[in-house]
């Protein structure tokens, strides 16, 4: 199971004048180790869940949802309204190289703070389509990767215990810290990314 | 009728049609420029009734050193009626090969002629819409040729382990004299790529 590791780095406390821009401002910096713990319990134990299912891995992610396995106790919520109401964005399926821009689009429509888990061998890396013409080699290519789950298609159980991990990760995480990193590129969001055309119907593109 | 007596009811109606049996099923190769006769006739005829448009689509036959087989173009075509299923088949050159569409005799072959068009590079005379169905915008070359490369592998070898030896945790060592796999349609880095003759 591969965590992508969290940021760590001495608490810069010289605040410039881009740091109250964030909304999190000062204070959730300086704020004291207890309520930062009360902001990352809350939000690990709510997890709307942007199921991106796109080949049989998705299968697994249904069974995971369900009453046996039941992520819903972890408090990972499935089947989010949209991007737009959704925390973390499960990733479960071969990419291809046509729906790549989708998973960009949609990935940059979800509201901070984001999470990804990428599942299965295809999403990872592109799994036994390496030769392909038309895979893309890993959903990290286009968009940052918090835990990777391995296996083809991965348990339920695999699931689970990626949540678990991707839940430590969020419970030792410092918001300012993440939005200030200028290395994640999720920060470059233009309202042209956002609003990207939909692919034009065929015959409409003459038109456009 | 009999898949034996369907290929030659065909054949009699179609110049240069040959009919041939394989595992219970008929195909009947027809020359390209018979094509949408022979298509209207299994559609429309009363003996074979193949009303019902099943698929279409084309295989590479492959190129030897000195023979080409180019490209053959296949229409399964069902019949409700007499429940017999039948397949047509003809040949085209690997390199500018047409065919007329049979959109006009059903619909339905839009979509299967978009994409034997942009996989094989078969240009369908007569199609309403003839671009790329499935391939991203910007794709060149027909990747289901034979002679399409798989270059993924020249780029960046894959992180999987095949052969003994290869793995972490495999402690034996690779035997010398051991054949190396290879994928089929991916070429040898050795010989194709930037560190070709290396």
């Amino acid at each position: 199971m591969g965590v992508t590791p969290a940021r760590r780095g001495p608490i810069d406390l010289q605040l410039g004048a881009g740091a109250g821009r964030q909304g999190l401002g000062v204070g959730s910096q300086v704020a004291p180790a207890p309520m930062r713990f009360v902001l990352n319990w809350g939000r690990r134990y709510s997890l709307w869940v942007f199921n991106f299912g796109l080949a049989c891995c998705a299968i697994e992610f249904i069974a995971t949802s369900m009453a046996r396995h039941d992520f819903i106790r972890l408090g990972v919520i499935p089947f989010a309204p949209g991007p737009r109401q959704a925390d973390l964005m499960v990733v479960s399926g071969t990419v291809t190289d046509k729906m790549a821009p989708a998973v960009k689009r949609l990935y940059e429509q979800m509201p901070e703070p984001k999470y990804v888990i990428s599942f299965g061998s295809c999403s990872n890396c592109g799994g036994p389509y390496w030769d392909s013409y038309c895979v893309t080699k890993g959903v990290d290519q286009i968009i940052p990767v918090d835990v990777y789950v391995p296996g083809c298609p991965p348990r339920p159980e695999a699931l689970l215990h990626g949540i678990l991990r991707l839940q430590e990760k969020i419970g030792q995480e410092s918001l300012a810290d993440r939005y200030r990193a200028p290395a994640r590129h999720i920060r470059s969001i233009t309202a042209e990314s956002v609003q990207a055309p939909l692919v034009p119907p065929p015959g409409a593109r003459d038109v456009s | 009728m009999s898949p034996e007596e369907l290929g030659g009811f065909v054949c009699g109606r179609i110049d240069g049609a040959i009919s041939e049996v394989t595992f219970g099923q008929v195909t009947i190769d027809v020359p390209p420029e018979r094509w949408l006769e022979a298509a209207t006739l299994v559609r429309d005829d009363e003996a074979v009734a193949g009303g019902f448009f099943d698929w279409l689509s084309a295989y590479d036959g492959g190129a030897g050193p000195d023979s080409d087989a180019g490209l053959a173009v296949v229409l399964h075509v069902w019949s409700h009626r007499h429940r017999h299923h039948l397949r047509l088949r003809t040949h085209v050159p690997r390199d500018g090969g047409r065919l007329p569409t049979l959109t006009g005799l059903w619909p339905g072959a839009n979509w299967h002629e978009r994409e034997t068009f942009e996989m094989f590079g078969v240009v369908f005379d007569g199609h309403p819409n003839l671009v790329p169905l499935l391939l991203p915008d910007g794709f060149e070359g027909h990747p289901l040729r034979k002679e399409f490369v798989l270059a993924s592998r020249v780029a960046k070898p894959w992180p999987g382990a095949k052969e003994p030896g290869e793995s972490d945790h495999d402690t034996r060592a690779a035997s010398p004299g051991r054949r190396r796999m290879l994928p089929p349609g991916v070429p040898d880095p050795a010989e194709w790529g930037p560190e070709a003759g290396t």
